[in-house]
């Protein structure tokens, strides 16, 4: 969305208050485009003196950067002082924007906050127009430490005494998130450790079996996890202090005792009742949940974070519905309104508890932790950790009852209404120990465990032996260290690619590397290419259990071909052939580059692919591509 | 009335009305927005919805109810189109009173614009203080964007150089160390400055090597493997710069491999923007690394930041009700720019208006 000021009256209240040089963030390129336009019709020119500036300092970087010259906006953003800078433009037009605005001879730049933390140039003021951002299909609100990141580019160490961050409304901004951006603390940051199968491999290579469980230990990811494990080892010692009022009694179990017999009563007085009711077996309060259900049961206490289907809240109590008896949760979600949702509609548990005093009644917590529960709702993370659940297979429960029906001394046993009395709160405590040690053990053990699932998946393909060490395979495929290694290897594997042309091997690497879903046009592809992507295309769906597919975009492999296919065709050739902006035709090339050079770390055990690779390598880096390093 | 249709009449409502509505049901309502407000009043249960409703039919009623004739009260508040025929409340009921301008606000905001009188450069404390501690340990800097954290990875090199110590700087993006390249290379001369790309190595057996985190982290793996390709063994110092990119949900994970794999004979210097647990990182550090990590961390910023706010008219106002940025959340704003945004939010929120 364009702010709602027009551009060019945005830079000319700037000037006039001697706001500039200045950063103006808007939320897509287009709108960084429509901006200049708006320059480009406007007479509003910079005196020559400064034009020349301009030209003089473009004039040393065309000797690095030739494509610089040509560019169709160089004569706009001499005239006028204001560049856009955004994604869709190519890297070397960029670093000229920088080095003019560090150089103080623009007035302003447009550009957009998803590059916020490359733009390594700093302006007088800073102007903020939105409060959200996209990130892959949503927006979201920008973080406190993005918001930090972007108005902190505002104020030039020596060149300015004092710097602005200056918002302007465009539509759907939310000034409470700006505001709370300024003046707030950054987020602390999680780890996002994945075990990849490169990672996997690599580590086997170099380590034996036995020592990885340790290595994955001084990850960050552990550290965290530990943490986090050590709050709930306290909270497990708070715990048993509160338990020992229910230590043995006249059975040393007497929790799990008074439980059967108690299960085992009811299961007999509905058994009767049933019988009376007509004979008709009702899928009564004996019935069970699938142990996925039955295990995340225990996670959904008052106070745990959850994920739905849509959004995010928090579990206010849980209870069996009226009718079906199924379990249901009451749920607080941002902003206050309170839900119920089925169980079994919980897609995701995360490892985070608030307080909360529950009451017997409806909001099923007291005025005062709504209020605060409402508040922390809305302020999570957009990360949260999500807490692994083990399935336990627990024994049939007819059984228990059938051999235990009439084998208690419950009826007789003194200890009786002690047991009776203590038996809820007693079950309680010790439902939350397990509870916490399972949570704790998942904690601990959770890294180690992905691990075994990537090494086993590796194993069955062939790349690790049964006791975890390479194989041949496995000695060259941990080469390929990129995303969808696990795809690239089974092509090769599967000789894909053997007798292919530089041009079809770049192009299907293009398809699998571009991850970018902006749509393009679709220059015309090969024949052989058209059906090399279909087996690709048909490898990755049957590994899909095992590794994401890409893309495989049909368009970028088309134009890839033809870029290294045609070593005549210009840059502005190519561009011409396909609605992709420079940029992004700019990116992927430079991948696929980054691509075939992986493949061409295989010359050892694959001389032909790898000459092949190198091949496509020097037809691709020509004209732009062979700026940069 | 469906969730489409009340979405609709709640847009048309001034914010004020929103508010009125949302006092008791929504949660801190009034430092909601236009737009997070009806967004948060469309959450509410199926029982809350029917009282919601008929609240805000009962306050379109109350405050147009003098203005309109008795009969077109009556009508619904949406036809079937899904058009209003309910006319918009006129924007002479202004929902503050205006503020008298406040010119004096303004003065001291744009007070002090300008260039400082050129200095002689003297490090901050802080900058020492890393470059001392470098000496001896790693260092975790987390301080605000443009403080001169590039100051420190500059010296701390320089001092490595000297010592015949291999450097290696890292950034998240190519661009970025295509900067640094150029920057580190006026500065140093060419020869002592090398890049290393996944096709490309220029000038490899240089001193200060430029590269990606994801090309150092295959360099470790490779020696890890037995490998050795650049010259691990005389490395000192690996700079990490742009560091809090660890939280990055698809490439953390290398920065994290790359910690866990650096040869414990070189020292680790972490740059970072601003993040919420700088002290976790160093924490972290401490625990797998041979010499407890040094931790930088100020919330300073070198050149004072101020927030203003512009109306689409032109007109400038201060955001917050101080000359600076205040460090409190929920810090009240400035009333000429709460006005002006209410004002905004009035016009542009109203359908038919864009
Ligand atoms: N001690 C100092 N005194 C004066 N100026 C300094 C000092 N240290 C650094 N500077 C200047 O501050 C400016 C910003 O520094 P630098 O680019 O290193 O910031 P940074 O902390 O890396 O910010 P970012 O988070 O944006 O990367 C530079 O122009 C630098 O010359
Ligand atoms: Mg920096």
């Amino acid at each position: 969305m364009p702010p709602s000021i027009h551009p060019v009256d945005l830079i000319g209240a700037l000037r006039h208050k001697h706001l500039t040089p200045a950063i103006v963030f808007l939320t897509s390129r287009r709108a960084c485009d429509d901006a200049m336009q708006a320059f480009q019709r406007s007479q509003t020119n910079l005196p020559p003196a400064r034009q020349q500036a301009i030209a003089s300092v473009l004039g040393q970087l065309v000797e690095q950067y030739p494509s610089i010259a040509e560019h169709p906006l160089l004569p706009v953003v001499q005239r006028v002082g204001v560049a856009a800078h955004h994604a869709g433009h190519l890297p070397s037009w960029k670093i000229a924007i920088e080095e003019l605005m560090r150089q103080g001879c623009l007035d302003a730049v447009f550009a957009t906050t998803t590059l916020a933390a490359g733009v390594d140039f700093p302006a007088r003021t800073v102007v903020v127009t939105q409060s959200s951002v996209r990130k892959t299909r949503d927006f979201t609100d920008l973080t406190i430490g993005e918001i930090q990141q972007l108005a902190g580019r505002a104020g030039r160490r020596g060149k300015d005494l004092v710097g602005f961050a200056v918002v302007t409304p465009s539509p759907y901004i939310d000034l409470g998130v700006i505001t709370k951006g300024l003046t707030g603390q950054p987020e602390p940051i999680d780890s996002q450790f994945v075990i990849s199968y490169p990672m996997v491999l690599n580590l086997l290579k170099a380590h034996p079996l036995d020592q990885i469980q340790a290595i994955l230990a001084r990850s960050f990811a552990q550290f965290q996890l530990n943490r986090r494990a050590e709050q709930l080892e306290c909270k497990l010692d708070q715990l048993h202090v509160q338990m020992e009022p229910y230590g043995p009694r006249v059975c040393t179990d007497w929790i799990t005792q008074w439980q059967v017999f108690d299960h085992a009563r009811k299961q007999k007085a509905s058994r009767v009742h049933t019988r009376q009711a007509g004979g008709t077996r009702l899928a009564g309060p004996g019935r069970r949940e699938p142990p996925e259900l039955a295990a995340r049961l225990h996670f959904l206490t008052p106070g745990r974070v959850i994920g739905l289907s849509k959004g995010r809240g928090v579990v206010l109590r849980q209870y069996r519905s009226k009718g079906q008896r199924s379990p249901t949760v009451t749920v607080l979600r941002p902003g206050g309104a309170v839900t119920e949702c089925p169980a079994a509609s919980v897609t995701q548990i995360f490892d985070r508890i608030f307080e909360v005093e529950e009451t017997p009644a409806y909001p099923w917590c007291t005025g005062q932790s709504l209020d605060s529960l409402t508040h922390q709702v809305s302020e999570l993370p957009v990360r949260m950790p999500v807490l692994p659940i083990l399935v336990q297979e627990e024994p049939e429960e007819s059984e228990i009852v059938q051999t235990l029906t009439d084998e208690f001394p419950c009826p007789t046993c003194p200890s009786r209404p002690a047991c009776q009395k203590d038996h809820a709160a007693a079950l309680r405590l010790r439902q939350e120990v397990h509870r916490n040690q399972k949570t704790i053990q998942a904690l601990h053990t959770g890294l180690w465990h992905r691990f075994q699932k990537r090494a086993e998946v590796l194993q069955q393909r062939g790349y690790l032996t049964p006791t975890c060490r390479l194989t041949d395979v496995g000695e060259w495929a941990r080469l390929i260290r990129i995303d969808h290694s696990l795809l690239i290897t089974e092509l090769i594997r599967a000789d894909a690619f053997s007798g292919a042309e530089p041009q079809i091997l770049a192009a299907i690497m293009a398809s699998i590397a571009h991850d970018d879903d902006r749509p393009g046009a679709f220059p015309r592809m090969s024949q052989g290419l058209a059906s090399l992507l279909g087996q690709v295309r048909q490898l990755a769906e049957s590994l899909a259990p095992d590794e994401d597919p890409p893309l495989l975009r049909a368009d970028v492999a088309a134009l890839t071909e033809r870029w290294i296919g045609d070593p005549t065709l210009t840059w502005i050739g190519l561009c011409r052939v396909t609605t992709m902006a420079e940029g992004d035709i700019y990116r992927l090339l430079a991948r696929t580059l980054e691509y075939l050079s992986q493949v061409y770390q295989l010359r050892e055990t694959h001389p032909g692919l790898a000459d092949t690779a190198s091949k496509a390598i020097k037809v691709l880096r020509r004209g732009v591509l062979e700026e940069l390093p | 009335m469906t969730t489409d249709e009340l979405e609709k009449l709640l847009a048309e409502q001034p914010v004020s009305r929103l508010h009125r509505l949302a006092h008791g049901r929504v949660y801190r309502h009034f430092r909601l927005g236009k737009r997070r407000l009806i967004e948060t009043l469309l959450r509410c249960t199926p029982e809350q919805r029917s009282g919601l409703e008929s609240d805000l039919q009962a306050l379109i009623q109350e405050e147009s109810g003098t203005q309109q004739p008795a009969r077109e009260r009556q009508k619904p508040a949406i036809s079937r189109t899904g058009r209003s025929e309910w006319s918009p409340a006129k924007p002479a009921s202004p929902v503050e009173p205006e503020p008298a301008e406040s010119p004096a606000d303004l003065t001291a905001f744009l007070e002090g614009i300008g260039v400082p009188e050129p200095k002689p450069f003297v490090p901050d404390a802080w900058q020492e203080e890393a470059l001392e501690a470098l000496a001896v340990t790693d260092v975790v800097v987390s301080v605000p964007t443009g403080s001169g954290k590039t100051y420190v990875a500059i010296e701390a090199t320089k001092r490595a150089i000297e010592a015949e110590e291999t450097v290696i700087y890292t950034s998240p993006l190519k661009a970025l160390s295509n900067t640094k390249f150029t920057e580190f290379s006026r500065l140093f001369g060419a020869d002592q400055v090398g890049i290393l790309t996944g096709d490309r190595r220029d000038n490899a057996q240089a001193p200060l090597l430029i590269m990606t985190t994801e090309i150092l982290r295959n360099l470790l793996y490779d020696a890890a493997g037995g490998e050795i390709d650049v010259r691990l063994d005389t490395l000192g110092l690996v700079i990490m710069d742009e560091s809090q990119y660890i939280a990055d949900p698809e490439r953390g994970v290398v920065w994290e491999e790359t910690i866990v794999f650096c040869p414990t004979q070189a020292r680790l210097l972490l740059l970072s923007a601003s993040i919420g647990n700088p002290q976790d990182i160093a924490d972290w550090l401490t625990s797998i690394r041979p010499t407890p990590c040094h931790l930088i961390r100020h919330h300073r910023r070198s050149v004072p930041l101020r927030a203003g706010y512009l109306h689409p008219s032109g007109k400038l106002t201060p955001l917050f009700r101080s000359v600076g940025i205040p460090r409190a959340p929920h810090s009240p704003l400035h009333p000429e720019a709460k006005r002006l945004f209410a004002q905004y939010e009035e016009e542009t929120l109203r359908p038919g208006s864009r």
